[in-house]
């Protein structure tokens, strides 16, 4: 047996490896930090600090609220008498206002009642109904009878001639091309003044009253 | 072991971490929804629904229709659009007013015809003083916010779908392919029952190019009694049934479809505003031309 390790291995004269603490190189530390801290700030920027009312594409709670339709407007307005018109005429004017040729319905769109210049027959029509036939566009339609929507929406007074106003005027801007909001005081007016009248009305009784 | 203390927390750290980030958190963030109100409508939403639509999500998910549809809509952006409604009694005070702030704006021309859209921003602030402007001077204006995006563009929603619209979901079905077109609007965008029981029985038939299977088992074939039923479905052609016969749908091909009729997630929501674009001259023309 040779003893000499110089010529038994050749490698002898390297150092072994060692597995002691050696200090992290600096630059993996800065990209480290370097990262993080773009992340943070990606984050920050757009991440919405787990809010859960933040989507993408707004990034806090303050941009979706810029963003909020404004209450009040004609808009607002038109959104509820969007809703109210589906639950309380769709049902016979159609969704698309073209109404029921099959039962009579009277179309809504181009209607020289919708387009009448001031809503006031229209509120009393939709308040009290009408019974008969009725002429829209040159054409004669008889569905009978339209209930008395107006009077049989849920609420009080008040919420009703919301109500109406807003059925109104979704209907004079969607089918009349008229973008002028009725108020629910001018309605609380009108209905006022029927207010003890039980009878639909007639078309030859609508006439009767000025446009 | 020589330190098994230490990998016991190691072990406990890394999963009660997880635990905390996968179950804890969501459930912190979006544990409670409840029923919300839309904006500005004040509608509540989601509500319920319906038994035999509820019936229709056991079908739907039985058939696993997931599998090839999704229900959730993606948004990329959002834009903005100025529509002015109404000049005010004195138009020419408005056109100067407008002229005022963006002069391509305050034309003459713009007045023509209204509601009119007038521009489109990027962002809502850049409307703010259009809107002022016109307001001042007594004209009526509105300012739409319409969510932008792939599947908005196809016409699949209105707006990106949010946790609020799957709350009452008691198995939550939004899929991950897309072999077929995104459900989560189709009771906005086909609400027509028949043409959803046709589409069912042979998608070819209202489809030209379908590639979904025709889910025939859903419907009876049977023999005509003194009248055809009421509710038989009114196929054409290579569809049609051998005369004397007639296909009328089952409980559950109403419930499926009851269930497809029922999925909205179109309501402007806090979470995910967008102003519903009331009738523009040429949509209300499109109407009345039908």
């Amino acid at each position: 047996m040779n003893a000499d390790p110089k010529q038994s291995c050749s490698v002898a004269n390297e150092a072994e490896p060692t597995a002691t603490m050696t200090p992290m190189p600096v630059w993996i530390l800065g990209l480290m930090f370097t990262l993080l801290f773009l992340g943070a700030w990606y984050f920050d920027l757009y991440g919405g600090w787990f809010e859960p009312k933040v989507y993408a594409p707004y990034s806090s709670v303050a941009d979706v609220q810029r963003f909020q339709p404004k209450k009040g407007g004609i808009a607002d307005t038109l959104a509820r008498g969007r809703k109210l018109y589906a639950d309380n005429c769709a049902v016979c004017h159609m969704e698309t206002g073209v109404g029921n040729p099959a039962n009579g319905c009277p179309p809504l769109v181009d209607s020289e009642w919708v387009k009448s210049p001031s809503p006031t027959r229209m509120i009393m029509l939709i308040s009290k109904g009408l019974s008969g036939p009725i002429t829209v566009n040159g054409k004669v339609w008889n569905s009978g009878v339209m209930l008395a929507v107006g009077d049989s929406l849920p609420g009080d007074e008040k919420e009703k001639a919301e109500k109406i106003a807003a059925i109104a005027t979704y209907v004079r801007f969607q089918f009349g091309k008229i973008a002028v909001e009725t108020k629910p005081a001018q309605v609380l007016t009108i209905r006022e003044s029927i207010k003890d009248r039980t009878a639909n009305y007639t078309e030859a009784e609508l006439l009767k009253i000025d446009p | 072991m020589k330190s098994s203390s230490i990998v016991f927390l190691a072990a406990f750290i890394a999963l009660s971490a997880s635990w905390g980030a996968f179950v804890l958190a969501p459930q912190l963030q979006l544990g409670r929804e409840d029923q919300a109100k839309t904006v500005p409508a004040e509608e509540k939403y989601p509500v319920a629904r319906p038994g035999l639509a509820q019936q229709g999500a056991e079908v739907y998910r039985s058939l696993g229709c997931v599998y090839c549809h999704s229900q959730q809509v993606n948004q990329q952006g959002v834009k903005v659009e100025v529509v002015l409604l109404d000049a005010g009694t004195n138009a020419d005070n408005t056109i100067s007013a407008l002229a005022k702030v963006d002069a391509q704006l305050g034309k003459a021309e713009n007045f023509i015809g209204l509601p009119k859209k007038l521009t489109e921003v990027a962002d809502i602030g850049a409307s703010d003083a259009i809107v002022k402007a016109v307001t001042e001077a007594g004209g009526k204006i509105e300012v739409n916010v319409i969510p932008t995006g792939a599947d908005i563009s196809r016409g699949w929603g209105k707006r990106r779908t949010v946790a609020q619209d799957y709350i009452y979901d008691s198995v939550v079905q939004p899929g991950t392919r897309r072999a077929g077109p995104d459900l989560a609007n189709v009771g906005s965008r086909l609400a027509d029952p028949n043409w959803q029981l046709n589409h069912l029985y042979a998608p070819k038939s209202v489809v030209k190019d379908s590639a979904m299977p025709a889910y025939r088992f859903l419907f009876e074939k049977r023999k005509v009694g003194k009248v055809v039923s009421a509710d038989a479905l009114k196929l054409t052609g290579e569809f049609a049934p051998p005369a004397g016969f007639e296909i009328v749908p089952t409980d559950d091909a109403r419930a499926l479809v009851a269930y497809l009729l029922s999925l909205h997630a179109d309501a402007p929501l806090f979470e995910s505003p967008v102003t519903p674009p009331p009738a523009t001259a040429s949509a209300t023309n499109a109407v009345a031309a039908k």
